[in-house]
């Protein structure tokens, strides 16, 4: 990577930024699960590693939140869009040495926020705790490049036509860029009170809304249709997915703060836009539902359409919560709990994870021209994702309903932690078996790169049988 | 906008999302600026003092550029009794909350009061300033405002914190970088709800609570009790101390985690503290070789844990 | 931006419009992905229909709604009668509860999704009382807690200029949606109808 920094756009391959990105995604995939495995464990068992500041559990959870979503899932987002940006306009990505540079920033910048953040340099605001300087280094150094070169190619593209898949990537990467600016404006500005209270869940809202859920589906727009070859079933379903993103997904933040003081009229707006989040939900989920028409066959037999289908199921269930749980009749139960919990891991563990490893599955085979390394590793880290994420899931959801009976109880709150203990340990074995499950990921698109079968020029991965 | 028609399609986009960006920032912005601090905002932020994440004066979170609360009954000046007040202490160089420094962030009636009744824009950072909260009455109402009294009764800082002894000291800016940097409100929220969960963690914050505070740290993850009240639920600094060291002490089942390196290398008589030793005997009691758990060091006056249990202690 | 509107259920573009359109749809390959001109199901239409009538239903002010002072108004009044008097905590509340509910009382539903012991009512007696003898209007004010708090509802305003502080019909939150929603609809309406119409389906150039 190292010796294509200083190199002629020219005489970089193309797709090289993507593989880059592609590697580190994983990479920072086994180190945000295996930060997540290892805080379960101090929940589970509170003397586990104890007495040191740095291994603490205050100092290690965020890294773990922050390493997942900006190491493994935007980089797997960076890694599709370096790819199928330039796929879907018949051209090359705009600067293949501005992608390398900006894979070189992402690790460094990342992994020196973690660093501070885990020494405890934090501002403080959950998912933008990462300290101002921090901040301007991801907005300048990570956010911004992917923008210009995803907008550049998509402007230098060699059809007419732009795709679904990059309508969202083009809006996405600008629409991050603002929320990042304007979500960490109390921090650059100094703003307190209830207007950081805001701006820190406005902020943590709109970076799931408006860049994780939009991304995550266009690369399931592209999966689906590229893989089984199907036409994408409705180019109008498309446009309500979109704009109903847009218009529904960026205005309900304040949900986030239905017990804070705010005021009410924002309340009632943003729980009406809450259950509004179904619309894109709806289309997005019949869109490809309806696109798999005659290949289901492959949700079994191919292991790109088992990640993606499995993933766009997922959003069912993901929405339904989410769009419910915010109103003013439910939220006051599940609020704070573990039910929130299970929540976010079937938003970024369940629904994204599960499309972003079908493009990195799909994106690595094609850019390196290699057939995956062993369709069995491959089944085995589905699995292992499958049952490890449920099994965190299902015990998560249930700890925050003991935890929700126990608030209008008004039970002692020891007896609700003696309760949930069974589910904590749950969720630490579910935990670990998503962080194995990775591990054995690393090792088969590693084998991949060095051993895979080549892949004939003008064939396509998936077109070729599993050896192993 | 026709098929594959863009221009039309990215004003329509610039449009949906300005529209959404409009009602969802601007709108709650004026109508949050609009709200007067309370009395409860005025009383955190001195005590906080300027941000609680990472600044400039602590870069790495070690508590430095904090005030000290202090409780005096007699008047730093001229030293005649006076009813027990609660001034917040800023040794020069401390930098100031951003309520004093901009007033109109307390809202309209307090910072106009602050400023007139108050002098709190003579305070200057360099020469340091000692802060009280007072209430008035205006149309019936009572309001509250900060007043300097470094200008309007002379209390220069180093006389304030001369007539406190170390048991009227609280650490409380410091200890609330200690809640955010050692990841309290990961567990802890600081934001009971407004339904049903009043009756065992007190009442929730009120529009205004937060005027010049940063940051708030509701918190969104309840692992342990919401700690908006504790301070009178339990006022006990001994089970405090107990609890941060080793919170399996005094409640067997707590998940929560040992904050015993935040005692730092001596205790509270200067003596070295041997947390080897400590975790060996500990451990002996536990399996029930041992009737008595071994003491735990008190404190010194400089740890971060006697910060930690300054702030704890205080949120009332 | 030429409109037909003779046909609007067909398509809002001319026919010229449309031969260009069916052109570039069937001759163009987007990284070899093509997209079908299928009409919105009819079942995801309903389903969206469905949820925008949901969303209003749900977060409708009847449900979750915080507890107003003015629904304990007749549970405090009755604390001081006679008959409430020399009984034990439990027996009196639940004289109180059963004899409001036997009134007939405006809000019982509501008290009934928000019940209290007599030891809240004592906690909140006082301010209520207080707040009733200087003849503000109850719903202007929530339980929270131990405390009677102005609401921060904004309402219709009064004659005197001041903003009622209780959630109007009308709620600013709900018509701002409302708003939404209808500039939504018409937007993806015009975004469709402005495509070829859907009995046409493109041959992705024999693919």
């Amino acid at each position: 990577m190292f010796k294509y920094l200083f190199a002629k756009n020219e005489d970089i391959p193309a797709g090289s930024a993507a593989v880059f990105f592609g590697f580190s995604s994983i990479v920072w995939f086994v180190v945000g699960t295996a930060m997540g495995s290892f805080n379960a464990a101090k929940l589970a068992f509170p003397d586990f590693v104890t007495g040191s500041e740095i291994l603490s559990f205050g100092h290690m959870r965020q890294v773990h939140v922050l390493a997942v979503i900006l190491g493994w899932i935007s980089m797997a987002f960076a890694m599709a869009m370096m790819y199928i940006t330039p796929a879907l306009g018949n051209t090359k990505l705009w600067s293949e040495k501005l992608g390398v540079w900006n894979c070189f920033l992402w690790n460094v910048g990342l992994s020196l926020g973690l660093f501070l953040l885990w020494l405890g340099v934090t501002s403080g605001r959950e998912y933008s705790d990462l300290p101002w300087p921090i901040d301007i280094v991801v907005i300048i150094g990570l956010l911004v490049p992917l923008g210009i070169n995803v907008w550049m190619t998509i402007k230098t593209r060699r059809v007419q036509g732009i795709y679904t898949t990059n309508w969202f990537f083009a809006a996405a990467t600008f629409m991050v860029i603002i929320v990042f600016t304007v979500g960490n404006a109390p921090e650059f500005f100094q703003l307190t009170g209830l207007t950081e209270a805001y701006l820190t869940w406005w902020f943590a809202h709109n970076v799931l809304g408006l860049w994780i859920t939009p991304v995550a589906a266009a690369i399931a727009y592209y999966v689906v249709p590229k893989v089984t070859g199907n036409p994408l079933y409705s180019h109008r379903i498309g446009h309500l997915h979109f704009w109903s993103v847009v218009v529904f997904y960026s205005t309900p933040a304040a949900h986030h703060l239905m017990s804070a003081p705010l005021p009410e009229w924002l309340k009632s707006f943003a729980s009406v836009e809450g259950v509004l989040i179904l619309v894109p939900a709806i289309a997005f989920v019949s869109n490809l539902l309806l696109t798999m028409t005659g290949k289901w066959r492959m949700f079994v037999e191919n292991i790109e359409i088992k990640f993606t289908i499995t993933g766009v199921m997922m959003a069912i269930p993901l929405n339904m919560q989410g769009g419910f749980q915010q109103t003013r009749a439910i939220n006051w139960y599940v609020h704070g709990t573990g039910w929130m919990v299970a929540h976010a891991h079937l938003a970024l563990l369940g629904f994204s994870t599960f499309l972003e490893a079908a493009a990195v599955y799909y994106g690595l085979q094609t850019l390196l021209r290699r057939k995956l390394y062993s369709l069995g590793l491959a089944n085995f880290h589905f699995w292992m994702l499958l049952i490890g994420f449920t099994t965190y899931w299902v015990s998560m959801t249930i700890a925050g309903l003991i935890q929700g009976a126990g608030k209008i109880y008004a039970v002692p709150y020891i007896d609700v932690v003696i309760a949930e203990h069974p589910y904590m340990i749950a969720r630490w074995v579910g935990g670990t078996m998503v962080f194995l499950g990775n591990c054995v990921w690393l090792y088969n698109m590693w084998m991949t790169a060095r051993a895979g079968t080549v892949i004939p020029a003008g064939r396509l991965p998936h077109e070729l049988a599993y050896e192993r | 906008m026709a098929f594959r028609e863009y221009k039309v399609g990215a004003r329509m986009f610039g449009l949906a999302f300005g529209s959404s960006m409009f009602i969802t920032l601007y709108m709650p912005a004026v109508d949050i600026a609009s709200v007067s601090a309370t009395t409860s905002a005025m009383e955190r932020q001195l005590a906080f003092g300027r941000v609680g994440g990472f600044s400039y004066a602590d870069p790495f979170l070690r508590g430095h550029g904090k005030p000290v609360t202090v409780d005096i009954v007699q008047d730093p000046k001229t030293g005649a009794a006076i009813e027990p007040t609660r001034a917040y202490v800023y040794t020069p160089e401390i930098p100031f909350p951003n309520g004093v420094r901009h007033p109109r962030i307390l809202g309209e009636l307090p910072s106009e009061l602050s400023v007139s009744k108050g002098r709190m824009t003579d305070a200057d950072e360099v020469q340091g300033a000692v802060f009280v909260v007072r209430e008035t009455t205006r149309e019936g109402i009572s309001v509250p405002y900060i007043e300097n009294v470094t200008a309007t009764r002379g209390w220069t800082p180093e006389a304030t914190l001369a007539r406190a002894d170390d048991k009227n000291r609280a650490f409380i800016g410091k200890g609330k970088i200690m809640f955010v940097r050692e990841g309290c409100w990961w567990c802890h929220t600081l934001l009971p709800e407004q339904t049903q969960d009043w009756q065992y963690f007190g009442a929730p914050p009120m529009l205004g609570d937060f005027n010049g505070e940063s940051p708030t740290a509701f918190g969104s993850d309840r692992k342990g009790p919401d700690l908006t009240h504790v301070g009178s639920r339990n006022s006990s600094r001994e089970w405090m101390m107990l609890h941060f060291f080793n919170p399996r002490l005094v409640q067997p089942h707590s998940i929560m985690p040992r904050y015993d390196y935040m005692w730092g290398d001596v205790d509270a008589d200067g003596r070295p503290i041997d947390y080897d030793a400590w975790r060996a005997a500990y451990d002996e009691y536990e399996a029930g070789n041992t009737i008595y758990p071994p003491e735990v060091p008190v404190p010194a006056v400089d740890s971060e844990a006697r910060a930690l249990i300054d702030f704890v202690i205080n949120l009332k | 931006m030429a409109w037909k509107f003779d046909n609007p259920l067909g398509t809002l573009t001319t026919d010229d419009q449309n031969v260009s359109a069916k052109k570039l749809w069937n001759e163009e390959t987007l990284g070899g992905i093509t997209e079908d001109n299928k009409r919105l199901p009819q079942p995801v239409v309903a389903l969206m229909v469905l949820t925008i009538i949901t969303a209003f239903m749900i977060t409708f002010p009847l449900w979750g709604k915080r507890p107003t002072a003015a629904i304990y108004a007749p549970y405090i009044e009755m604390m001081s009668s006679a008959e409430v008097q020399g009984k034990s905590d439990d027996e009196a509340m639940t004289y109180i509860v059963s004899q409001v509910k036997a009134s007939g009382f405006e809000w019982q539903s509501e008290l009934e999704r928000h019940p209290l012991e007599m030891d809240d009512l004592r906690l909140i007696r006082d301010q209520l009382i207080k707040l009733k003898q200087q003849g503000v209007d109850l719903r202007e004010y929530n339980v929270l807690g131990n405390q009677l708090v102005m609401a921060n509802f904004e309402g219709n305003r009064r004659a005197d200029g001041s903003v009622e502080r209780f959630q109007p019909w009308w709620d600013k939150g709900y018509t701002i949606a409302g708003f939404f929603i209808i500039f939504f609809t018409i937007g993806v309406v015009i975004a469709i109808k402005r495509l070829p119409e859907n009995e046409w389906q493109p041959t992705h150039g024999g693919h």
